[in-house]
């Protein structure tokens, strides 16, 4: 026997090992043990999503940013989306993953509109499908690395449902992703407390302030955000970038 | 002459041996189960809190599915499955209905169950089940199940992330265990949904996956009766 | 009766232009060669009664087995090709296993009918697993059982159609029989009574003489489900039968009913 952290054994007696002279190139030897083990785990990630509803409608707002790990590597990828004017939908984690779940929402958004029958797709109905999509996914051992965060109006009512990787799908009318479930929800848990029913301006001021608490204390958020607005009236509107009004003064003891 | 799997370490590209990615499929996303059958009646809770760590997902999701008219499905575990094997069932009560012109019984939906869960031997839903529903004779019945399919008929049963701290409670205020003047009336509804109460208090006390509210259901031969209950908060 | 009759009658694909499959239709025929079984269900539960054809006398009568328990509360007769029979006899016996296996409790007597006739419409179909069967079953079957709806009986014919009935003959004899039954047949009838009734109408239709070798009698009753007549037991109804005898003979002549043609 032979101890598998060496080398190949030489291909004749006391001849080369493979890879002596020459490696070619893409392969990698890997003295590893014997079933190849690969962890799946997320490469350009964004960070947190926050949304919340307000009597109208849904707000969804994620900043701009996808980092390679601790390096904020790409500081304008957008990633809250109109999906068709009943929803919009809004992403944290891979962005690979979401540009790819994204391209097939599309498709699906095409392949309605080809139908011509004037239905569109309403906010239950993509959270159900993509919570089928994320479970498929994370049964195959091969999940979508994403969060993503469904806001649309279901026949004129608020909607808002999010979805994780392994397809743990859940609806209430304030969800944080990510860093934010840590620090934004807190905040808007406590103002809905408050005030249970928001308005537009209530809701946009929530928002702010989550992004702004968010960019002090998430190293990897990023001070440019979209905010995405599904209104009874006003319809989708995805605003921005928007800029986090920074004030760095305390930082300077004077 | 050197084995094949031992020459393909070094030639991993040509490796027929199977990939092992390291994700972890499941969550636990914790909420508690509490069942409790009377001769006429059966009733059922569940806490409303979905949470995942130290992360309250939502303060108010309902954990009780109902089946049929006479039967209500309690599951606590990981969330993604239960939304899952919730609406095969749904699915198969309604095949069920559509084949053979009848509903579906509380003792079918109970050994349906288990055969379900058990064809996910090796790739369970992470589930603490338990069924509850009225007998074809109008008896209270409520079955438990572990994630694989083994079911246990029983009178009253706590399932999920408290379900260890509350069976000894019930198995002394339902069970009348351990006690030097056990009574021999019989469990009364009323009765049975205060200790359900109290049940649920003790557990979010000291349990922090179990808490914000309880969702009840009382089925009776006339129906099922939903009843909402406050927990703590935090 | 099948005067346009042509190339349409080959293939079991394809209808006639007047809309009509004949090898379902002949599958039909097939069965009025087979020996007659005759099913009567009263409120005490069904019985059922068929005739085996002992061609020779070195012929082991007991090896014919024309009535089968599926489960303990289903029994089927059957009548026309008998390896066929045994075909569709397993899966009705794998419908009900199932249904236990998965519900845990007994399956209805026409879910049971429904999951064989699912087999016997499968001629024509090909798919990837497998070729198309080359014709349909020449098989007709009583279905007798007790399910929460209490005893019942249901025919099934080779197009797979199944119907209930409080009393049908299937097989060579069936066109007098069934004329006999609709006479005799009413229901407040005891078990007893319909045993002696479908016995004395098999023994009408009958070629050879009735005995208690070439009888089977079946009983399906909510007390003791299915129950197969011993040799004994089956004499003893012939005697029952013998003492009421000439006076059904009687009302079943004046019917005008004539001994089917015999055919094999």
């Amino acid at each position: 026997m032979f101890n598998p952290l060496e080398s190949a054994p030489p291909l004749w007696h006391n001849g080369p090992v493979p890879g002596a002279f020459y490696n070619f190139p893409g392969t990698q030897r890997i003295p590893a043990a014997n079933p190849i083990t690969h962890t799946q785990s997320p490469v350009t990630t964004s960070t947190s999503i926050i949304a919340i509803t307000y009597d109208k409608g849904v707000l969804i707002a994620g900043d701009l940013v996808a980092s390679y790990g601790s390096l904020a590597r790409y500081r304008n990828c957008p990633r809250v989306i109109e999906v068709n004017p009943n929803i919009i939908l809004g992403a944290g984690g891979d962005y690979a993953d979401f540009q790819y779940v994204k391209s097939f929402i599309e498709q699906k958004i095409i392949d309605e509109d080809c139908l011509d029958d004037g239905l569109k797709m309403k906010p239950k109905s993509l959270y159900c499908w993509l919570t089928r999509i994320m479970y498929q996914r994370r049964s195959k051992l091969d999940p979508f690395w994403n969060n993503l965060v469904v806001g649309g109006l279901q026949d004129g009512v608020p909607f808002l449902g999010t979805i994780d990787k392994l397809g743990t799908a859940y609806t209430d009318k304030v969800i944080c992703t990510g860093y934010g479930a840590h620090i934004a929800l807190p905040i808007l848990r406590d103002a809905l407390d408050k005030k249970t029913n928001l308005n537009l301006n209530d809701a946009k001021a929530l928002i702010k302030r989550c992004m702004e608490v968010l960019f002090y204390r998430d190293a990897r958020s990023f001070p440019k955000y979209q905010l995405g607005i599904i209104d009874k009236d006003d319809g989708v509107k995805i605003e921005g970038p928007l800029t986090v009004e920074e004030n760095w003064n305390i930082a300077y003891m004077t | 002459m050197m084995m094949q799997t031992e020459m393909n370490a070094y030639y991993p590209d040509y490796s027929t041996a199977p990939i092992q990615r390291q994700i972890n499929p499941y969550a636990d996303n914790g909420g508690s189960v509490v069942a409790i059958a009377g001769n006429d009646f059966v009733v059922v809770g569940a806490d409303t809190r979905l949470s995942s760590g130290f992360s309250i997902y939502t303060r108010n999701q309902n954990k009780l599915f109902p089946m049929s008219d006479t039967t209500v499905l309690g599951c606590a575990g990981c969330w993604c499955d239960t939304l899952t094997l919730t609406r095969i069932l749904k699915s198969r009560m309604q095949m069920y209905q559509q084949e053979h012109n009848k509903q579906m019984s509380t003792t079918a939906c109970a050994q349906m169950l288990s055969t379900m869960l058990y064809y996910k031997r090796f790739f369970p839903y992470y589930i603490s089940n338990i069924l509850v529903g009225l007998d074809n004779e109008g008896k209270g019945c409520v079955y438990s199940y572990d994630p694989i399919g083994h079911c246990e008929k029983a009178t009253y049963r706590a399932g999920g992330s408290a379900g260890a701290l509350l069976q000894p409670l019930l198995d002394n205020q339902i069970g009348q265990k351990n006690l030097v003047k056990p009574s021999s009336e019989d469990l009364s509804q009323e009765k049975a949904l205060a200790i359900l109460k109290d049940v649920f208090i003790a557990a979010a006390e000291r349990d922090i996956y179990t808490g914000d509210s309880v969702l009840i259901n009382i089925i009776t031969k006339d129906g099922t009766k939903v009843e909402t209950f406050e927990l703590r908060k935090d | 009766m099948f005067l346009t009759r042509s190339e349409y009658d080959r293939g079991v694909n394809t209808f006639s232009p007047e809309g009509r499959l004949f090898q379902v239709e002949y599958a039909i025929e097939a069965i009025k060669l087979g020996s007659t079984a005759i099913g009567i269900c009263t409120s005490e539960g069904v019985v059922l009664a068929v005739e085996k054809r002992i061609t020779s006398p070195l012929m082991e009568p007991t090896t014919i087995e024309k009535i089968v328990e599926v489960d303990k509360h289903i029994g089927c007769a059957v009548s026309g090709l008998m390896a066929d029979s045994r075909t569709m006899i397993d899966r009705a016996r794998i419908e009900c296993q199932n249904h236990w296996f998965v519900y845990n409790e007994n399956i209805s007597i026409e879910s049971c009918a429904q999951g064989v006739s699912n087999l016997a419409i499968q001629f024509g179909d090909s798919d990837d697993d497998g070729a198309a069967m080359s014709r349909p079953f020449g098989v007709a079957i009583l279905f007798a059982g007790i399910d929460e709806k209490g005893p019942q009986l249901y025919h099934m014919d080779p197009s797979g159609t199944f119907v209930q009935f409080d009393a049908k003959a299937i097989g060579s004899g069936s066109e007098g029989a069934q004329q006999s039954l609709q006479e005799v047949y009413h229901r407040s009838m005891t078990l007893e009574e319909a045993t002696t009734a479908a016995l004395t109408i098999l023994k009408q239709v009958m070629e050879e003489k009735l005995n208690s070798a070439n009888v089977e009698v079946m009983t399906m009753t909510p007390k003791d489900f299915f129950h197969m007549f011993t040799k004994d037991q089956v004499e003893e109804s012939l005697k029952g039968m013998e003492k009421i005898e000439p006076e059904h003979q009687r009302s079943s002549l004046e019917s005008g009913y004539k001994k089917s043609p015999s055919i094999m």
